[in-house]
């Protein structure tokens, strides 16, 4: 395979990786690494990356397996990472009153378990199936709604607080 | 969209049991129209989720150039099999190929040698009779001591 047909096959999904990387990683430059590396070894790997049905899908489990071990090595040396950067859209900065809700949003996302973490993003960032996911995570729908309604509940709950108590 | 549907699809959202496209009408909502007083505690969760997707890294990747092994390794033995053959072709080339006149000679040597031999052979039967004179000699010194 060529150099521009791998790009052209892998660069639409580019921001997803990286999107993922940094849901597990938290970490711009930690993520940035991640999506670098997978992408090094789907480009060693570019001759089987053919006869994946869906290298997109095949990708994302490949970064989440990486960001999960990356994760596991730093735990191990008892590394914490350190961030600070949330991203929000114009439209986020324009809407001033729920600005302050958005970061809280993003600051529970981060307290979420890896596994709730990974299906939210992929479910309620990237829009996939539920069928894609339980693929991606090699895992079952059901168990994969599960996580992705824990998820969402937390998540609920954090906000109900905030608006009922004026916690921010 | 009045409230009480959102408020539907937000119980189902909850338990994960909307489709895509439901969860596009809940997007859609909290981000684009005017929320509902009671709904507003939701706002926030969309309108991140949204600005989660909106996400771009800046990195440019790059990936090595990897030169193709296969060809150089090809190429090896294509420079193998010419070296044997260029080995055995002249071998077979160096072989002094005759005009007719080298052969006219060739084969007149060939007869003087035969010719040659036959004369060495009657040559080493004349010697070994010789032998029985040398016996007659050496008996003839016996008697005649």
């Amino acid at each position: 395979m060529e150099k521009t047909e791998f790009l052209a096959l892998t660069m639409p999904f580019k921001d997803k990786l990286y999107r993922l990387a940094k849901r597990i990683l938290v970490s711009k430059d930690e993520a940035e690494d991640a999506v670098q590396e997978v992408f090094l070894k789907l480009w060693k790997g570019k001759k089987n990356i053919e006869n994946y049905k869906n290298p997109e899908a095949f990708a994302i489990t490949m970064t989440k397996n990486y960001c999960l071990d990356r994760l596991k090595s730093k735990q191990a040396s008892n590394l914490k990472i350190v961030h600070s950067n949330y991203q929000t859209s114009e439209n986020v900065e324009k809407n001033i009153e729920a600005n302050d809700g958005v970061e809280m949003v993003f600051r529970i996302m981060e307290t979420l378990p890896e596994q709730q973490r990974i299906v939210l993003q992929l479910r309620d960032v990237e829009q996939f199936e539920f069928s894609e996911i339980a693929q991606m995570l090699d895992s079952n729908e059901t168990a994969v709604r599960v996580a992705l309604s824990r998820a969402r509940k937390t998540v609920r709950e954090a906000m109900i607080k905030k608006y009922n108590y004026g916690i921010g | 969209m009045e409230s009480v549907k959102i408020k539907q699809l937000l119980e189902a959202y909850f338990e994960g049991a909307t489709s895509i496209s439901e969860e596009k009408m809940l997007q859609d909502y909290f981000n684009n129209e005017k929320v509902a007083d009671n709904l507003v505690q939701y706002q926030p969760i969309f309108v991140a989720l949204k600005a989660a997707k909106e996400e771009r890294s800046t990195m440019v990747f790059n990936l090595p150039e990897t030169k193709p092994q296969t060809s150089k390794k090809w190429w090896y033995s294509v420079a193998a099999i010419l070296v044997v053959a260029f080995g055995v072709g002249s071998f077979y080339f160096s072989q002094p190929s005759y005009t007719q006149e080298e052969k006219e000679a060739l084969a007149t040597f060939e007869k003087s040698k035969r010719a040659m031999m036959l004369l060495s052979e009657n040559f080493n039967k004349g010697t070994e009779r010789l032998t029985f004179v040398g016996q007659f000699e050496r008996t003839k010194d016996k008697i005649f001591e």
